[in-house]
């Protein structure tokens, strides 16, 4: 089967999830707050989530273009779909974006200007009036739709050469060398604005607080996730008849790279958290004081399901070609950097809505199920869309220069 | 590894090699007398490694205050000399563990060579904490051990001993992995030798045979040293790192230090590697196995990790604004426009803006611009540590501490030395290990040779000799006519060497076969490189009558007798009648 068909049951599955988180969002929002911290908090953690996972699609397969990289093209088409959920992510982080300038929440303590003002000695906040040159509802919203407007671009780009090879005109490669041009391009514009990206939405919900490594950090837990749901897509679509030319080797190199950057995450989360306790200053301890005190069965949790579960379980060589263990794993490993991302949010926007006169709800000391079902509605818009845009075109490419190498690929 | 190479992939060995070529290209410089820049070379390295222990017995004689380390700089060009060589070994073991498993086929052209350079950089850097610690005598004060000193090892909070055991760790596993590679090339060059030689060289390959079981062995513990060298190859500069970055000292304390330190240490490494190969390749004549799609590899790596370093300095500088701290924004306000503003500079353009030539193709292919590339980012990389090292301590807490730091001679000639030590070592290595790794080359010639891929594979009849099959592949001016005469003479010698029986291919029978022997065509490589209107006119031009036959298909049948691809003729010529279509 060479074309995806988006059969009416799957579509029915999917708009039923939507639904789903749907639900739990409206009810949400009316148990909430009257700031409603917990529904845009949840808005917050899943958008930033799967926008993550989009981009990280987008530049690893960038990366794999410009490193030459043959073995992953029989199933490219799978991060290409993924890349392009950019402009739903474009969508909700708008909404985020102009929540700040009308108002509509209150999940930065940045937000209230009220606070900038010298004159009033008893609430200028002197941390943040440093601050504010890039703290603003302005550097927010102008970097979220041109930032992400142009990698949602250059994924059109890519995807529309991509599609072009196909057509077999390319006896001298020109499509594919455009694509190299593109995704060169891709990877330093997304090393440079991701990290700009990352310390507006996610770092400045701890507003006083800052780390430099923190946009690596977020960035290699938002691949992980990428390349977790890869996984659990392939093996998916594999159980439906497609994708007969992927095989278990190339499954393999999937859990390796499972594998390999859970523990690269895993070595960002421990220079971060070593050199800070080392080091002991008040300003930096108070974040993972607060999560240790606070939080400490999603802390140590974080650790446990996002590395020594992978660790351990994917060692072997054949827990990564098997399905049940690896396709386990990524389910795991998926959830725990979902919950990573909720502890790097939470705590911070809680403190913000308590300093405000809200957050006395649930969903915030750990997440219940609207918060679970919320994240199913969006993971469901995700595979919504990501489906969408595979049934498009050819599952498989046809003349991708390396489709060969790809199919005969064997570790 | 797939069996399948893409059309669109460059030919990583040129000059259409056989194996036995391989081995002699790549064994005889340890053969052969030094030349005239070896030995210039090897006398001004000797000679600047002689000066820099002069330097060293100076210092140890008469103590570290021949140097001049003052109350606040207790770290000068002593540590930025450690971080430097530290940094550099990192190429090898990358190059040798994680590319591997990446399965980058470019690494057999240069990993022996740059595991080497792993190692001497190592030995340079583990120099100077051993002398810095100025009495070292008591330099085992570093261990633990018993003492009267308390329960606990003295020193074993310090990120300084972990470092000790992080670069012992680094230390012994490049070795083993560079001597693991090296184990069935010096059978290869025991193999060719005579008398003793042969006896040292059988006693270094621990006799080895090249059984299958041996192979298989060798193959085994590759990929398990490759397996744990890949986290060292994170961890020997993440501990580095540490040696700043757990103080509280602005500048130094900062959470990016851990990765940042890993991308500027394989950063600076090929920068070496770079300047290193670009001379090997040009000296032992290594043009064909050091290709200029090697290079040009290489130099996507230096643009990947100049940049990377680029994100990383911008983001000091930006988050150092953003904290708020008056300190941490002062530290980066005196760096780039405090007392040292001209190595700051330095180091930015150096590293920065200088490798971002690279992103054109033409650039990163030519030899003589990355070469020079490759010497600024050196430079550039010394730079950065100076900046992260004197620049930070020589503006304290306290204004009244204040201080400016310049070495002294003892200190630049320590430095010095440890690149006369380098180049010693590096050189007398060229002379007793092939340069290149044999064994592995040869393991990829098969998928990316280019008789077998690339524009001048033979498959592309329309080449009518070897020589001209060169002609593609060298666009860089610099060193253009060096890799013709080379690859012409490879070329000739090849011709004379292989004849193959003709007749095989269905139209050719004794006569022809001896008409086309006579026109230069003895192998069926010759043949499957013509075309058939070549054929044809020898056919016509020669004496006697083949009118009737037609050689419309035997470039195709050569190239597949050529391939080794028995079955596939059989087929074909099943279906011809008489070699006619």
């Amino acid at each position: 089967m060479t074309n995806f068909e988006f059969s009416g049951r799957q579509r029915t599955l999917l708009l039923s999830g939507i639904v789903l988180g749907l639900v739990c969002m409206g009810w949400t929002w009316m148990n909430d707050d009257p700031l409603h911290s917990r529904f845009w908090s949840n808005f917050l953690h899943n958008s930033v989530f799967f926008t993550g996972i989009a981009l990280m699609a987008g530049f690893f397969l960038s990366a794999s273009i410009t490193a030459w990289a043959g073995w992953y093209v029989t199933f490219k088409r799978v991060w290409e779909s993924f890349g392009l959920f950019l402009i739903v992510g474009l969508g909700l982080m708008t909404v985020i974006a102009l929540g700040n300038v009308f108002h509509w929440h209150h999940l930065y303590h940045w937000t209230d200007t009220s606070i900038l003002d010298a004159s009033v000695p008893e609430k200028f906040d002197s941390i943040l009036a440093g601050k504010a040159g890039f703290l603003n509802y302005k550097w927010y919203l102008g970097g979220t739709v041109i930032f992400v407007g142009l990698w949602y671009f250059i994924m059109t780009r890519l995807r529309a050469l991509s599609i072009k090879e196909d057509e077999g005109n390319d006896k001298d490669f020109s499509s594919h060398r455009k694509m190299r041009v593109w995704a060169a391009a891709f990877l330093p514009i997304a090393g440079f604005t991701s990290a700009a990206m990352v310390w507006q939405w996610i770092m400045s919900v701890d507003s006083h607080w800052y780390s430099t490594l923190f946009a690596w950090y977020t960035g290699a837990s938002w691949f992980v996730s990428m390349i977790a749901l890869t996984i659990m897509t392939i093996m998916y679509l594999k159980g439906r008849g497609y994708f007969q030319n992927v095989t278990n080797e190339h499954i393999h190199d999937l859990g390796k790279l499972l594998f390999a950057f859970s523990i690269f995450w895993t070595y960002l989360w421990f220079s971060q958290y070593m050199l800070i306790w080392y080091a002991n200053v008040g300003e930096e301890t108070i974040y993972f004081k607060e999560r240790w005190d606070n939080y400490p069965v999603l802390f140590l949790g974080n650790l446990a399901v996002n590395f020594v579960l992978p660790f351990l379980v994917l060692m072997r060589n054949d827990t990564k070609r098997k399905w049940g263990s690896l396709g386990f794993v990524a389910a795991v490993v998926f959830v725990g950097h979902w919950l990573d991302f909720f502890l790097m949010l939470k705590p911070g926007i809680l403190h913000t809505a308590h300093e405000a006169g809200g957050g006395h709800v649930g969903g915030f000391a750990a997440p219940g199920f609207l918060e679970f079902g919320t994240m199913i509605g969006f993971l469901c818009l995700f595979l919504f869309f990501a489906y969408t845009m595979m049934s498009r075109t050819r599952l498989e490419p046809s003349h991708d220069p390396y489709l060969e190498e790809s199919l005969h690929h064997h570790v | 590894m797939s069996s399948y190479t893409s059309p669109i992939r460059e030919p990583l060995v040129t000059g259409h090699k056989t194996y036995h070529q391989i081995t002699e290209d790549l064994v005889s410089p340890t053969e052969k007398a030094p030349n005239a820049a070896w030995i210039t070379g090897f006398l001004i390295s000797v000679s600047l490694l002689g000066f820099g222990l002069f330097c060293i017995t100076w210092t140890i004689w008469h103590g570290i205050g021949t140097w001049n380390l003052n109350r606040t700089i207790g770290w000068g060009w002593d540590i930025t000399n450690f971080v430097w060589w530290i940094g550099i070994g990192h190429a090898g073991t990358l190059i040798s563990a994680i590319l591997l498993l990446f399965r980058q086929k470019w690494r057999t052209g240069v990993n022996r060579a740059a595991e080497a350079m792993t190692i001497f950089a190592v030995l340079c850097a583990a120099l100077f904490p051993g002398i810095h610690v100025g009495r070292a005598w008591v330099v085992f004060y570093f261990f633990p051990y018993p003492n009267t000193r308390g329960p606990i090892w003295p020193n074993f909070n310090s990120p300084l001993l972990w470092d000790l055991f992080a670069i012992s760790t680094y230390f012994t596993v490049s070795l083993l992995f560079w001597y693991t590679g090296l184990v069935p090339d010096f059978a290869t060059v025991r193999d060719r030798a005579k008398g003793f030689r042969r006896k040292i060289y059988n006693f270094l390959s621990f006799g080895w045979t090249g059984s299958a079981k041996h192979w298989q062995r060798w193959e085994s513990i590759s990929l398990v040293l490759a397996g744990i060298a890949t986290p060292l190859v994170l961890s020997v500069h993440t501990i580095v790192s540490f040696d700043f970055a757990t103080s509280v000292i602005p500048g130094w304390h900062t959470t990016i230090f851990p990765p940042y330190f890993v991308a500027g240490a394989i950063f600076s490494g090929f920068a070496m590697v770079l300047t290193l190969m670009i001379i090997t390749r040009k000296i032992l004549n290594l043009q064909d196995y050091i290709t200029l799609a090697h290079i040009e590899s290489m130099n996507k790596v230096i643009l990947t990790t100049g940049t990377i370093v680029g994100v990383a300095y911008l983001t000091e500088l930006f988050i150092a604004w953003y904290s708020g701290y008056v300190y941490e924004q002062f530290a980066f306000f005196n760096r780039a426009l405090g007392p040292y503003w001209w190595s700051y500079f330095g180091m930015m353009f150096c590293n920065v803006l200088s490798p971002q030539i690279f992103w054109w193709k033409k650039y990163r292919r030519n030899i003589a611009l990355t070469f020079f590339i490759s010497i600024v980012i050196n430079i550039g990389m010394w730079f950065e540590r100076f900046v992260i090292i004197a620049t930070t301590l020589a503006r304290d807490y306290v204004p009244s501490s204040w201080s400016y730091y310049s070495p002294t001679w003892v200190e630049i000639g320590i430095f010095l030395g440890t690149i006369g030590l380098f180049f010693t070592l590096y050189l007398l290595f060229t002379r007793v290990a092939p340069v290149v790794a044999i064994a592995e080359v040869k393991s990829i010639l098969k998928s990316s040779g280019d008789q077998y891929t690339g524009p001048n594979a033979i498959h592309h009849g329309s080449h009518d000799d070897h020589s001209d099959a060169h002609h593609g592949h060298a666009h860089d001016s610099s060193t253009h006519a060096d890799d013709h005469s080379h690859s012409d003479s490879k070329g000739s010698t090849y011709m004379q060497v292989v004849k193959d029986d003709l007749k095989k291919i269905e139209g050719i029978g004794p006569k022809i076969a001896a008409t086309l022997n006579a026109a230069g065509i003895n192998s069926f490589e010759d043949l499957s490189n013509s075309d058939t209107n070549t054929l044809q006119s020898i056919l016509d031009n020669a004496e006697g009558n083949f009118g009737g036959n037609s050689p419309e298909s035997w470039v195709v049948q050569a190239k597949l007798a050529f391939e080794g691809k028995w079955d596939e003729l059989k087929d074909l010529q099943d279906r011809l009648d008489g070699g006619k279509y």
